[in-house]
């Protein structure tokens, strides 16, 4: 008997994706280049092939997928895209560049880059900081942390070349390196707009990688302790949220330069303190916007309905255009839903469930909180329960068994009402903050790791670390018993100890 | 929702390492009631990045090679979801002096040491003996 043959890999799959976008698409030539304007950076500039990306579909995509997923729930100004941001990376890229050349050219220093808009590293730049976010999916960075546990992303993660990257870096990685973009590229960008542009560089610098070590300060402004993605976000999501953080971008330009380290020209700063301010903004946003109980709740619930679809594949699959559908049980499929196509479907798709969930979110008539998991409500805090309670961010299948044990600990009649998947436990991951920043002290000083002035990555920990909580969320009218099916669920499981009056407390129940 | 899923995860590595190693210098210096050792974070990536060398149950730590120094978001990770779990602590004001919390003993007797098997168990105590060797205990 013939062996099967073997289903298509991931970044098969993926051009399969990017056929897809592209199926509709009528290309026509830019007639030259266009100014954006910015709400946040004002006029930003796009070389006439710079505006042939930005109008094909794969950046098109990312005005449809908000910045900050569900944030604008809680937030309501928050309805900033991926496209603004992708935009505006860009242009933070050559602010950056051109802040390091400048610098050069008054110290008489080394800079080995090249400046031109069509060709050579500043347009390579470009270009990755403009398709750096294209692998993003459905409500951005909530359904990462869905997708990112699927076994074709582990496989990337477990492979050296990709092991620094997020799911999302991975994928973009993938849709630019495609055959199908790559075809598209050449004829449109490279022959059309006379653009000298290499997608495998390109593609290098989405992974903050450079073939050639004395340009590896390229890779980080574009993924590295403070690139042009860290820089436009922090300031835009601030901006949009209504939180008034500074991060002073002409001061940090000003301070940049760049340093031999180990045989690689690294990005160094001469002072640390723009990158403090930096590391400050990043660390309030996380506590007040991406953190925010509310917007872990909501985070929650389209964990609900995903995970809802993904187990009732038949009868919850979302259409997409063409006949097809998808049951996100994919990292792929996560590409071709929109934050806008998923919502305005509220009425059109899926089960009784799934139409339920959409109308929720069309509502805001949100899941709230039953039960609070932190050092003020766990009467054992010191108990290594907390580490099987952490584990669950890494095991998805056991932390759903958990969910599931707690909805069927219910008294019959809460049960009857309510549906397993209502039941979420949400156990936050600390934000990552790299400590490799280099500084220089004085111009002729030996680059140094910023860490040796300001213990970053621990202090950073530290932080998130007392800011932590785990949350369990389910609609209201089953809240409170929710509440204490999930303590004694979670006592069985970790050995946690919750007392049930202060969490009412805090949970408003 | 279909996942892959290890059977071992890098945080129980990491906590079975600095258990073993805590067990291994308490044996030799019976007064010491505590094990704490001076380290940040890119210096735990070096050792780990040399230890992984030689023992393949460290795998798990994948290592980037995509900058100038050895660099495993997994170990970093794990180092912080130990911190975040309490099994281990940090000392202020610097944050240089790590320590292992009484919890992580309870971890290891109660969970670790039925998770792996024997072999594992022997391979991570010769990887927690050539972590005593590289850092300096406070």
């Amino acid at each position: 008997m013939a062996a099967l043959p073997a289903p298509p890999n991931l970044a098969e799959r993926v051009d399969t994706f990017v056929q897809w976008l592209f199926e509709d698409f009528k290309p026509v030539l830019p007639t030259g280049p266009k100014v954006f304007n910015d709400a946040l950076l004002g006029n930003l500039l796009f070389a006439k092939h710079e505006v042939a990306v930005i109008d094909c579909p794969v950046l098109q995509r990312l005005r449809r997928i908000k910045q900050t997923g569900l944030v604008y729930y809680v937030f309501p100004s928050a309805t900033h895209s991926r496209f603004e941001h992708s935009l505006g990376a860009a242009a933070l890229s050559e602010r950056c560049f051109d802040a390091i050349r400048e610098r050069a050219k008054v110290e008489g220093a080394t800079f080995p880059a090249t400046d031109d808009h069509t060709s050579g590293d500043l347009a390579h730049l470009r270009m990755a900081a403009l398709l750096h976010d294209v692998g993003h999916g459905l409500c951005s960075h909530a359904s990462e942390q869905i997708y990112e546990q699927l076994s074709d992303l582990r496989e990337f993660k477990n492979d050296k070349r990709y092991a620094a990257n997020q799911p999302g870096e991975i994928l973009s990685y993938l849709i630019v390196n495609s055959p199908t973009f790559q075809e598209w590229f050449e004829e449109y960008v490279v022959r059309g707009c006379q653009a000298q542009l290499d997608l495998k560089v390109v593609s290098n610098l989405i992974l903050g990688r450079h073939a050639d070590k004395d340009r590896y300060f390229l890779a980080q402004i574009i993924s590295g302790p403070y690139d042009c993605d860290k820089l436009d976000y922090i300031a835009r999501d601030s901006y949009y949220c209504g939180l008034a953080l500074t991060v002073d971008l002409p001061r940090f330009y000003s301070m940049i330069s760049t340093e031999i380290y180990k045989d690689y020209r690294a990005l160094a700063l001469r002072s640390y303190v723009p990158l403090e301010q930096i590391l400050f903004s990043k660390m309030t946003l996380f506590g007040s916007v991406y953190h925010h109980q509310k917007v872990k709740c909501v985070d929650s619930m389209l964990r609900s309905v995903i995970g809802h679809i993904v187990q009732n594949p038949e009868q919850a699959k979302f259409p997409i255009r063409g006949g097809r559908s998808v049951s996100f049980a994919d990292p792929v499929e996560y590409l071709y839903a929109t934050d806008d196509e998923f919502f305005s479907q509220a009425g059109g798709f899926g089960d009784d469930y799934t139409k339920n969930m959409l109308s929720r979110f069309r509502n805001r008539n949100l899941f709230v909180r039953c039960l609070e998991i932190s050092r003020r409500t766990v009467t054992n805090w010191e108990h290594y329960g907390r580490q099987k309670l952490i584990d669950l961010t890494e095991l998805p299948e056991k932390l759903l068994d958990l969910e599931n044990k707690i909805h069927a600990s219910l008294p019959p009649a809460d049960r009857a009402k309510s549906n397993r998947d209502d039941v979420r436990l949400s156990v936050p991951g600390i934000p990552r903050v790299s400590g490799e920043a280099l500084i220089q002290t004085y111009r002729g000083a030996s680059p140094e790791k910023i860490k040796k002035y300001f213990p970053v990555t621990e202090w950073t920990q530290s932080y998130a670390h007392n800011k932590w909580r785990s949350y369990v969320y389910a609609p209201r009218e089953i809240a409170p018993a929710v509440g204490d099916a999930a303590i004694s669920v979670l006592l069985d499981y970790s050995g946690l100890e919750i007392d049930a009056g202060i969490s009412n407390q805090t949970c408003h129940l | 929702m279909p996942a892959s899923q290890d059977a071992v995860l890098p945080d129980h590595i990491l906590a079975a390492v600095l258990t073993l190693a805590k067990r291994e210098m308490l044996s030799k210096q019976p007064k010491e009631t505590r094990f704490a050792f001076h380290s940040d974070d890119s210096q735990l990536q070096e050792i780990f990045s040399e230890l992984q060398k030689d023992n393949r149950i460290l795998d798990a730590f994948v290592f980037s090679d995509s900058g100038p120094e050895p660099y495993s978001p997994a170990l970093e990770e794990s180092v912080s979801r130990l911190q975040l779990s309490g099994l281990i602590g940090r000392e202020n004001p610097d944050y240089e002096v790590v320590f292992l919390q009484p919890s992580a003993d309870g971890f290891f007797d109660d969970v670790l040491s039925a998770e792996f098997d024997k072999p594992q168990l022997e391979q991570l105590s010769k990887i927690a003996s050539a972590f005593l060797k590289r850092v300096k205990v406070a």
